[in-house]
């Protein structure tokens, strides 16, 4: 684990990193796509997007045949080793488990626990063969989620804040910043077992406070960090995410926050766009943005609103933007 | 909802049991997953009763129940099972074999599952507004959440035009062979 890190910090002074967007972050995402990309511009951080890269199939796919989720994912894999990177940047939670799940599959030095196993292996090797690639090299790819990206690239972090600092303190940007009081709410995949490294606590996490500190926003205690919002029923059952994520916020409140710091697209509309039918529903009141946090860690280093999207966020921040 | 025969519902046991580590029989009912788990006050069967079921191999009664369909594969159950019973997993293979013998009971999220891969076979990519189109359409609700459409219209915080992947004539061979 430890050298696997120190590979990878070596890795990324090459500026060897694929990024992997994914379709939330194409579209309904953009803020958090764009903010990022921009965050890691500004930090000297190399990534190139895969090219041609595909839906890794989400949910639909990964509740109708694991093995069409594989494939789906380990195609983008397989687009990112011909581009010669087989370190990949996952910023979206969901494509992050599909995609990680996916290399656990097909990385070279996986042995097959049992049968069931090693026949959905050869299944997903054929089929990807079939679409063209070469299976028979040498595979050893490593994903990460965004929270674990910028762990390892916190010093990075540090020393621009650093530099910066002094020139930038009376933007309204940081003026933004020295208004809130947030909590961090990492979501339920994230960290969860089974097929993650375990790079932080499951039930109490504090890596995305610790890169907060970073650049000097400290966060509250939350006691709903990895509660989960509701994640995709949004769009078939409505009320089920309406109820979790009404709880979340008003955890929040109760924490005495005045905006959630998030990691997931799929939290962050929950939580963020349907806060108007939270509020209509329960007939409350909250007015809780939700940042991304490469939005505030952008704002932090000197990037304007405008880089950072914050406009497109549906509960707007206090100040004018 | 299609019933399975005895044969299908005892090999699904089977596989759970055999592949599927560890050995359910290891759960001593303390319910620990059901208090952890998100959903447990719209489930009709709990995590825990789930696996008991699969004990008694009442897999027709876990297929005819909303359970494994609504279940969103969150993991706390499993991340908190003292037993370190994977009960997510299970939840998902149950779910899986559900789809495979068409016992879906949860018709709207079939029907969600059917448009997105749709999607993804034709573009390679997902497309939100012709996916809640039609799930609109399929519900035959079809003005659920227009006031986050117009939202998010007014903010063009979507992709209005679909985008192709180039290379997607064998994705989507792949993707049809599962729908
Ligand atoms: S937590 Fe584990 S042991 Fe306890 S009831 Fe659930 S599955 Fe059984
Ligand atoms: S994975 Fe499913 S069953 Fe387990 S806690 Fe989450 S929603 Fe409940």
């Amino acid at each position: 684990m430890k050298k696997e890190m120190e590979k990878f910090q070596e890795d990324i002074q090459l500026g060897k990193i694929a990024y992997f967007p994914g379709c939330s972050l194409n579209s309904t995402a953009m803020d958090f796509n764009v903010s990022l990309k921009n965050l890691l511009k500004f930090l000297n951080v190399e990534f190139e997007e895969i090219d041609d890269w595909n839906c890794c199939g989400t949910t639909p796919a990964h509740n109708v045949s694991e093995e069409l989720s594989i494939i789906l994912s380990a195609r983008n894999l397989l687009l990112a080793k011909k581009m010669d990177y087989e370190n990949i940047l996952c910023p979206c939670v969901s494509c992050y488990c599909r995609l990680l799940i996916a290399s656990k599959v097909i990385n070279s030095n996986i042995e097959p626990e049992n049968k069931m196993q090693e026949s959905k292996r050869n299944l997903v090797l054929e089929e990807l063969k079939n679409m063209g690639f070469d299976i028979n090299q040498k595979l050893d790819f490593r994903v990460y989620s965004i929270v674990q990206f910028l762990l390892l690239i916190k010093e990075k972090i540090r020393n621009k804040y650093i530099e910066v600092k002094d020139e930038i303190n009376n933007s309204r940007e940081i003026m933004l910043l020295k208004s809130l009081k947030p909590v961090c709410y990492y979501g339920c995949v994230l960290l969860r077992p089974g097929y993650v490294t375990k790079f932080d606590n499951i039930e109490n996490p504090t890596s995305m406070e610790n890169v907060l500190k970073e650049v000097g926003i400290k966060s509250l205690n939350f006691s709903f960090k990895t509660e989960c919002c509701g994640a995709i029923l949004s769009l078939t059952n409505k009320n089920i995410v309406i109820e979790l994520s009404e709880k979340i916020l008003n955890a929040a409140q109760d924490s005495g926050a005045n905006c959630i710091i998030v990691c997931c697209p799929l939290c962050q509309q929950n939580l963020d766009l349907r806060q108007s039918q939270i509020n209509k529903y329960y007939k409350s009141n909250y007015k809780i943005p939700v940042f991304y946090i490469s939005q505030i860690l952008g704002l932090a280093l000197g990037l304007s609103f405008k880089n950072t999207m914050i406009d497109k966020l549906f509960v707007k921040p206090d100040i004018r933007i | 909802m299609r019933k399975i025969n005895n044969n299908l519902s005892d090999k699904i046991r089977d596989e759970i049991i055999n592949f599927i580590e560890p050995d359910i029989y290891y759960c001593y009912q303390c319910g620990r997953c059901t208090a952890g788990c998100p959903l447990a006050n719209v489930y009709e069967y709990q995590p825990n009763q789930i696996i008991r079921l699969v004990q008694a191999n009442e897999i027709n009664s876990i297929f005819d129940s909303n359970s494994i369909y609504l279940c969103l594969s969150c993991e706390i159950c499993s991340s908190r099972c003292p037993q370190g019973i994977d009960i997510a997993a299970i939840m998902s293979y149950l779910r899986i074999k559900s789809w495979e013998n068409r016992s879906f009971k949860e018709k709207l999220i079939a029907e969600f599952y059917k448009a997105f891969l749709k999607i993804i076979g034709i573009f390679g990519r997902s497309y939100e507004p012709g996916l809640i189109l039609n799930l609109n359409l399929v519900s035959g609700k079809f003005f659920n959440d227009m006031d986050l459409a117009l939202n998010i219209l007014r903010k063009r915080k979507i992709k209005l035009f679909p985008e192709f992947v180039k290379d997607r004539k064998k994705l989507s061979r792949v993707v049809k062979k599962y729908l």
